[in-house]
């Protein structure tokens, strides 16, 4: 794979993966040990269990674009921006969830679930960047 | 694609998921409303209801979800419902009740009051921890009142029993002697919000016949109960940006009261608003009670809007005059439950410390099981008390002469002892102070040295308190029940004493940690015999259930015996049961138990000089005492 953006996409993929498959048994350990900093804030248990779920399934999506990018989106440029906007997506999203259970009030996240909405719109531009590049494409 | 047809599917596709949230909103179920709309169920004052409070609040809600507060009252369905209405009898005094369901109703087959019978349906059932009281629904005027039926069903027992033999009277085969209405008793401290709401206040014929349009915030005692109506609280912080810069700044919500938070006297005034039996003050609230509820909100000075009932507390309307006095001790501690307020608030802890009811309790463990008490662990021995007096902790046994790992060196044991009465229980004081043995022998109260060496006297209880704490020795001048002064305090106070008296005695005679062998307890063993006995069927079950206790502690075959007597059988049937036990412990106790102590009119065949054990129940005295549970 010679195309420098859907191989950072591939780079990144596995590293996310690599990172987030382990959370969630760190999260079973906590459950196991039956620790109440984790296990008594319901928000903390949400909001953690959510940036396993989301980096985990990211780093799939960033694979995915690996294996099917260079083909599907034919433009350079496109495929470029495509994966910038995917990889900060990628990384904001389960970082803004896993920093919201991080010294978090019982209702609320604390401040670093604003990465959450960030990384959505990252997401959301990638995917509507894709989205045209593929549909001009075709 | 054409580009009209490609920015439309966009639009939709990106517009998709708010539009179902909010179609799901809209047509879903929706659990604060549901709340509101259930029967009885009001939403004046600016209550919310807890399903309001989950949603920011979902770890304070589950722990408070778990406490005996939360089901202190509750309409009857298949899961709130705990006794067993399997078309079982239930017998007392010459009539029975038959306890039923039908299609979803919980019925009784009752004796009605002025002969035959009658068939009274559960709409309401109170009670949590102990047991679970029933009321039925019954029409009034144009309103309606909730009336106590007359058999409960006791959770830790799993049995039903009538009323006479579960609060603490005499025999009586009145079924309907503890006949009441729920809108004007138990509506005030066993819901969040009660609003009574009498009909008929102000006409003079209603005693008896009192209508009621009662509602509540909630059934049983929620978050608003201690923390304020709550509904100004939930609009404000709907803002994400007030409730981030409160959040950041630590600026708190002068809207909703935050009990730890309070200043000492609000604080307790918030448990004390129903853990504290009091009047309404000025006495001209109690219209306002009666109507639109009680005006006390947590966060206010309790003392603005009640006035707390103490032994010196004046009886009006032509009662009895010592309806209050007989509640507490004779040197003013309160001997009932629901009297803690008075005994936190006249401690040394409180007035010369900074005690409050969160010093110990929370309703907020996030540890399932510390809902018994409200206590966590540690707050259930010494490290409660070690908090503030540290120092003593350093070397126990130095301040406590006794033993580092003895019951006597538990500071709750000294300092709050049991000598309070509720809910067929013995429970703790909450007057915490120091051990007075002559006072307390002079004032008619247990004393939490005797309450343990069970075998020794008040006088010997003086001499020792002297001796290892280098107090100014004073012996008691008399018993407040006139018994001798150098019997062991448990035989007198059980044969002699008044009905809390006996049956805190009664109770403390089974406990296993008292400082006398288990061999040694045949004393113990005869006197809780003939207090099966007793004109108070609810002392005769403490003394069965102690009975059964120091048998578990070291057996000798009585265990079939003691379980077949029932507390609430007629005069006859128990004083059978009496010497079946009487002789039964003259054939079983000898090789197995030491000879009892001479001192306790017992002879060495393990029989009782019954002369001597008649001439102390006698000055148990004609006058019965009721405490109005």
């Amino acid at each position: 794979m010679n195309d420098l953006p859907t191989r950072r996409a591939l780079v990144f993929g596995w590293f996310l993966l690599a990172v987030c498959l382990p959370l969630g048994m760190t999260l079973e350990a906590l459950h196991a040990l039956k620790l109440p900093v984790y296990l008594d804030s319901t928000l903390r248990r949400e909001l953690w269990t959510l940036a396993h779920a989301h980096g985990t399934l990211l780093g799939i999506l960033c694979l995915s674009f690996a294996a099917v990018g260079e083909r599907s989106i034919p433009d350079a440029g496109a495929r470029a921006s495509t994966s910038r906007w995917l990889r900060t997506g990628a990384l904001l999203m389960p970082l803004g969830f896993f920093g919201g259970g991080v010294l978090n009030y019982e209702g609320d996240p604390s401040l670093a679930i604003l990465l959450v909405p960030l990384g959505g719109l990252c997401l959301l531009a990638a995917l509507v960047r894709a989205g045209f590049a593929a549909a001009r494409a075709g | 694609m054409g580009s009209p047809i490609r920015g439309f599917a966009i639009v939709s596709a990106l517009a998709l998921a708010p539009l179902a949230a909010w179609a799901a909103l809209r047509l879903g179920y929706d659990p604060v409303r549901g709340a509101s709309e259930a029967p009885l169920i009001h939403r004046e004052g600016g209550y919310l209801g807890s399903e309001a409070c989950r949603t920011c609040h979902g770890d304070h809600h589950a722990t408070w979800e778990r406490t005996f507060h939360r089901t202190m009252t509750q309409l009857p369905d298949a899961r709130t419902v705990v006794g067993l209405f399997d078309g079982r009898s239930v017998a007392y005094g010459g009539s029975s009740a038959r306890v039923f369901e039908q299609d979803g109703r919980y019925l009784m087959d009752l004796p009605a009051a002025g002969g035959g019978r009658r068939e009274a349906e559960v709409a309401l059932a109170v009670g949590s921890r102990r047991y679970q009281q029933y009321f039925e629904r019954v029409p009034r005027g144009g309103g309606f009142a909730f009336v106590r039926l007359p058999i409960l069903w006791h959770i830790e027992a799993r049995r039903w029993l009538h009323l006479n033999t579960v609060f603490l009277n005499p025999d009586s085969d009145d079924w309907d002697e503890h006949r009441a209405d729920w809108n004007s008793n138990c509506i005030f401290c066993h819901n969040t919000g009660p609003e009574p709401r009498m009909e008929n206040y102000r006409d003079p014929s209603r005693r008896g016949v009192e209508s009621f349009q009662s509602e509540v915030a909630e059934l049983g005692i929620a978050c608003e109960a201690c923390h304020g109506p709550g509904a100004d609280h939930a609009e404000e912080q709907r803002d994400p940006l007030r409730r981030y810069s409160g959040l950041l700044t630590g600026a708190r919500d002068p809207l909703i009261v935050q009990p730890t938070r309070l200043d000492q006297e609000r604080a307790v005034g918030v448990c004390g608003q129903c853990h504290g039996q009091r009047l309404p003050e000025p006495i001209s609230r109690v219209e306002a009670w009666l109507t639109t509820g009680p005006t006390y909100r947590s966060g206010e000075r309790l003392l603005e809007h009640v006035a707390p009932v103490t032994a010196a507390t004046p009886v009006r309307g032509g009662a009895d005059p010592d309806l209050f006095r007989l509640r507490f001790w004779g040197d003013g501690t309160p001997r009932l439950t629901a009297y803690e307020y008075q005994g936190v608030t006249d401690s040394a802890c409180y007035t010369k410390g900074s005690l409050t009811c969160g010093s110990c309790h929370t309703m907020h463990s996030a540890r399932p099981g510390d809902e018994l008490g409200n206590l966590t662990p540690p707050m259930r021995g010494n490290a409660a008390c070690l908090q503030c007096h540290g120092e003593l902790g350093r070397d126990l046994a130095a301040h406590t002469h006794h033993g580092p790992d003895s019951s006597g060196s538990q500071c709750m044991e000294c300092h709050m002892p049991r000598v309070v009465y509720g809910v067929v229980e013995i429970h703790r004081s909450h007057r915490i102070e120091i051990p007075d043995a002559a006072g307390d022998a002079e004032a008619g109260r247990p004393n939490a040295c005797t309450l343990c060496h069970l075998d020794q006297s008040p006088r010997w209880a003086a001499r020792e308190t002297a001796r290892l704490w280098n107090r100014t020795p004073r012996e008691p001048a008399s018993r407040a029940d006139h018994a001798p002064l150098d019997l062991p305090d448990s035989v007198a106070s059980v044969l002699a004493g008044d009905a809390v008296q006996r049956a805190v005695w009664a109770k403390a005679m089974g406990r296993a940690d008292a400082a006398v062998k288990a061999e040694d307890k045949a004393f113990l063993r005869l006197h809780l015999a003939i207090t099966l006995g007793d004109g108070y069927p609810s002392i005769r079950w403490i003394a069965q259930r102690s009975l059964t206790a120091l048998e578990a502690e070291l057996s000798l075959g009585l265990g079939p015996l003691l379980s077949s007597i029932d507390h609430q059988e007629g005069q006859e049937a128990r004083r059978a049961s009496l010497f079946a036990v009487l002789k039964a412990l003259a054939a079983l106790a000898p090789g197995k138990l030491s000879p009892p102590l001479a001192a306790s009119f017992a002879r060495g065949d393990f029989t009782l000089d019954l002369e001597a054990v008649i001439r102390l129940t006698d000055l148990q005295g004609e006058r019965s005492i009721s405490i109005g549970e």
